[in-house]
């Protein structure tokens, strides 16, 4: 693939979370904000996940013995890691991605990269855009991150880096939140960055440069192809030569298509009515059509798994003639899974979810039927649903017969991922 | 009960029989079996869900007249035997099956228990088996196999206009023959077939020259060479089709059958479950297109004759084919309105008598 493939300027956005697990970690400990937080091995071998912005002002960063951690910065509050918790976050923050352009790839948890050329038009340049990845990202799940608009993946890394907040021995320094590389500005911004801000300069290639007496990207550039390739040899040479020019033709690659969609949910005391198991699954069923209409995908298998307090764990599926994306369609093939499984022992966890996903297509039909709410007219009502939550939040509808104490609970991702909250019914902040 | 005959045919005649034999364990388990019954050389066998009766009259060498009613495994033992020629003798509590060196003693259901199944008592019409089995066989792919929605499973047989019309939609296409100068209905008279009983009647007529047929109140019943099959009629109202019936069409595609079915056989093996085809009308050529998600995407070109503007429209890739099969001649017709949610109408080239409506799907 050459540039000429791309009449098109392209517009890709880096999208970085500020300091991701701690930040979720703050999240539930809101306590510890503005402390020095330190996510890790907090046993005698373990090593920092990540580090708070106040953390890192004493110098603490990721990679580090957790015990260097500790003698840095003795009065950090040291959390154990959670992976699971992270990475259902992270799914969240991704779909939240999958909104703005279907060319999404994720680098990390953390980190991803959109396409968004084609938005553009719809949705505004790159700057608005990241703008509103920022916002939405806040809303739905209540963390920051940077972004970085660019012509190329590369130098929309840079730019995320540089609208970060930054750390120094006077403080922390908000960061710009969206930093735009310009196109035809390029080089302005690229050649004077440390010639170590490169993808693939690393100690040994930082040697040979600085014998050169490459120090930024600049000098890096005006050295030329040929002599970057004889003192790095030619397949890290050219490739270092062209970044140095700010080019980088690579593709941002959608990851492979999501397998399944699914909510579980463990709960503060067993289940052990029928109804308020029903319940339970209505309210998932509706998370589950909710993300599925997100990413403009529908289910054809869909799973209903309990727990019971004893742990034994069942699953049971269903495989329908079409793919289903709304609520009712998928509450209706629930039901009769629900109906081989006996609540009375105490249901501890239910979970509700789609496979065999694709997009959803609809077959038109020939009659109206009087007695039977269409799937189209469910669709329809699907959408609208979509806007209001898209306008005022999850929380703002949800199926009345999966309401408790008056409040609509919608569902999010990973909320009770640790385990039940102390009042379930207390509704979601 | 004693008698002797051809492999061969008792395996057909049990097969047939076999699949009227109902699977449930209901009120009468005796329906799961096959019922044989021999007056002189003549064996009837006769399989039955009470909805559904297959009976099939076959000569054989009756030794000892009487009857009995045998488990379906019987079909599959029968087919099985390695020897042409087959005995079977019922005697107490037992059924001897044998053939050659193979000798199967099984345990028959009561016969005494068996329902009296299949008589009808309407007056009959004798028609040619061919065009009658022609016309189900365009129209019965059309009907439901949904038990939710009854109504829908059977195929309507009415009175129009001086002729027979065959009518079956599953609400999502719709497929209409007339059959004219076919008189077997009294004016305005329809009866509600299920397709179940007319697959039947299609398998079992193969090659038979005359088809007759008994319109009763509440059944129905087709005679086809030596098989019988009556059915009980479907007691609920028909949909409304003659307000779908086709609407001029701005936009017409024709094309080579052939040409068509073979693109779109290739274009199914990615157009499958609920990904549907892609027609792009417009120009000499006619565009098939699949996009799977997972599996890939395909696109094919075929050659036709286009009047209209251009228009993507998308259907389920199997009733389309569905559709293009039952089409007579060797080119058909695809009629569709500018808007791509607006039903599809499939004709054989020149011919009126047929058309296989075709609701598109939405992506």
């Amino acid at each position: 693939m050459t540039a000429s493939d791309h009449p098109v300027q392209r517009c890709i956005l880096h999208v970085d979370m500020d300091a991701f697990y701690v930040s979720v970690e703050l999240l539930r400990h809101p306590e510890l904000r503005g402390q020095p937080v330190v996510v890790g091995g907090t046993g005698g071998r373990g090593v920092v996940a990540a580090a708070s912005y106040e953390a890192r002002r004493f110098g603490v960063y990721s990679a580090m013995p957790s015990s260097v951690a500790r003698r840095l910065c003795p009065h950090a509050v040291f959390l154990p890691g959670d992976h699971e918790r992270y990475a259902e976050v992270s799914r969240e923050v991704f779909d939240v991605f999958r909104e703005f352009s279907p060319l999404v790839e994720g680098i990390s948890l953390d980190e991803g990269f959109l396409d968004v050329t084609g938005a553009r038009r719809l949705l505004g340049d790159g700057v608005v855009i990241g703008h509103e990845v920022r916002a939405r990202v806040l809303e739905r799940v209540g963390l920051t991150c940077s972004v970085g608009v660019a012509p190329n993946k590369f130098l929309a890394k840079l730019g995320s880096e540089s609208a970060k907040p930054k750390v120094g021995p006077d403080g922390i320094r908000p960061g710009v939140g969206v930093f735009e590389v310009e196109p035809g500005r390029e080089l302005e911004f690229l050649h004077p960055l440390p010639v170590e801000a490169l993808w693939g300069v690393g100690p040994s290639t930082l040697s040979k440069l600085q014998r050169l007496g490459v120090a930024t990207v600049g000098d890096l550039a005006a050295l030329g192809e040929d002599v970057i390739v004889g003192a790095l040899g030619r397949a890290n040479g050219r490739h270092l030569a062209q970044l140095a020019r700010g080019e980088d033709v690579r593709r941002v690659e959608p990851d492979r298509a999501v397998k399944s969609v699914g909510h579980e949910e463990t709960f503060a005391s067993d289940l052990y009515e029928r109804s308020d198991v029903w319940r339970e699954i209505v309210r998932l069923s509706d998370g589950v059509a909710s993300r599925l209409r997100r990413q403009g995908l529908g289910a054809r298998t869909i799973t209903l798994k309990i727990r019971f307090s004893t742990f034994e764990t069942v699953s049971r599926s269903v495989t329908l003639p079409s793919a289903v994306f709304s609520a009712p369609a998928i509450t209706a093939a629930v039901a009769p899974l629900l109906d081989t499984i006996d609540a009375g022992q105490g249901v501890r966890l239910v979970g509700v979810s789609g496979s065999g996903l694709g997009v959803p297509t609809e077959q038109l039909t020939l009659f109206e039927e009087a007695d039977v709410v269409s799937p189209a007219a469910w669709n329809s009502a699907s959408s609208a649903l979509d806007d209001i939550r898209g306008r005022f939040g999850q929380a703002a509808i949800g199926p009345a017969s999966a309401m408790r104490g008056g409040a609509v609970r919608p569902v999010r991702g990973g909320e009770q991922q640790w385990g039940p909250v102390e009042d379930a019914s207390g509704g979601s902040p | 009960m004693k008698f002797r005959c051809e492999r061969d045919v008792l395996a057909e005649a049990l097969g047939a029989a076999g699949r009227a034999a109902t699977g449930r364990t209901g009120s009468l388990p005796v329906l799961q079996g096959i019922r044989l019954e021999l007056k002189g050389d003549r064996l009837t066998v006769t399989g039955s869900d009470l909805e559904l009766t297959v009976q099939y009259e076959l000569t054989v060498d009756g030794q000892q007249d009487g009857g009995m009613v045998v488990p379906k495994l019987t079909s599959d033992i029968v087919k099985s035997l390695g020897d042409p020629k087959v005995e079977l003798l019922a005697e107490g509590e037992e059924v001897t099956v044998a053939a050659g060196r193979s000798r199967f003693t099984i345990r028959p259901w009561a016969y005494d228990d068996y329902p009296r199944v299949g008589s009808t008592t309407a007056s009959s019409v004798t028609l040619p088996a061919a065009d009658f089995i022609d016309a189900l066989r365009q129209v019965v792919r059309a009907a439901s196999t949904d038990e939710q929605k009854p109504q829908l499973t059977g195929v309507l047989l009415a009175a129009e206009a001086g002729g027979l019309r065959l009518v079956a939609t599953d609400s999502y296409r719709l497929a209409v023959r007339d059959l004219a100068g076919t008189t077997v209905l009294g004016t305005d008279q329809q009866v509600l077939v299920p397709a179940r009983a007319l697959q039947e009647v299609i398998r079992l007529a193969s090659g038979s020259g005359e088809l007759t047929l008994r319109l009763g109140e509440r059944d129905a019943t087709f005679e086809v060479a030596s098989a019988r099959v009556t059915t009980r009629l479907i007691d609920q109202p028909f949909p409304n089709y003659r307000q779908l019936m086709p609407q001029p069409a701005p936009n017409v595609l024709t094309i080579d059958k052939d040409a068509f079915t073979d693109a779109l056989r290739r274009v199914r093996l990615l157009a499958r479950d609920t990904i549907p085809v892609r027609l792009h009308l417009g120009g000499p050529t006619l565009r098939l297109e699949a996009i799977s998600n997972d599996r890939g995407t395909v696109s094919e070109e075929v050659d036709a004759q286009f009047d209209g503007t251009e228009l993507t429209i998308a259907f389920n890739a199997e009733y389309l084919a569905s559709g293009i099969d039952a089409c007579a001649g060797e080119q058909v017709t695809l009629s569709t309105q500018r808007e791509s949610n607006r039903p599809a109408v499939l004709r054989g080239l020149g011919t009126d008598d047929y058309f296989y409506l075709l609701m598109p799907q939405k992506v």
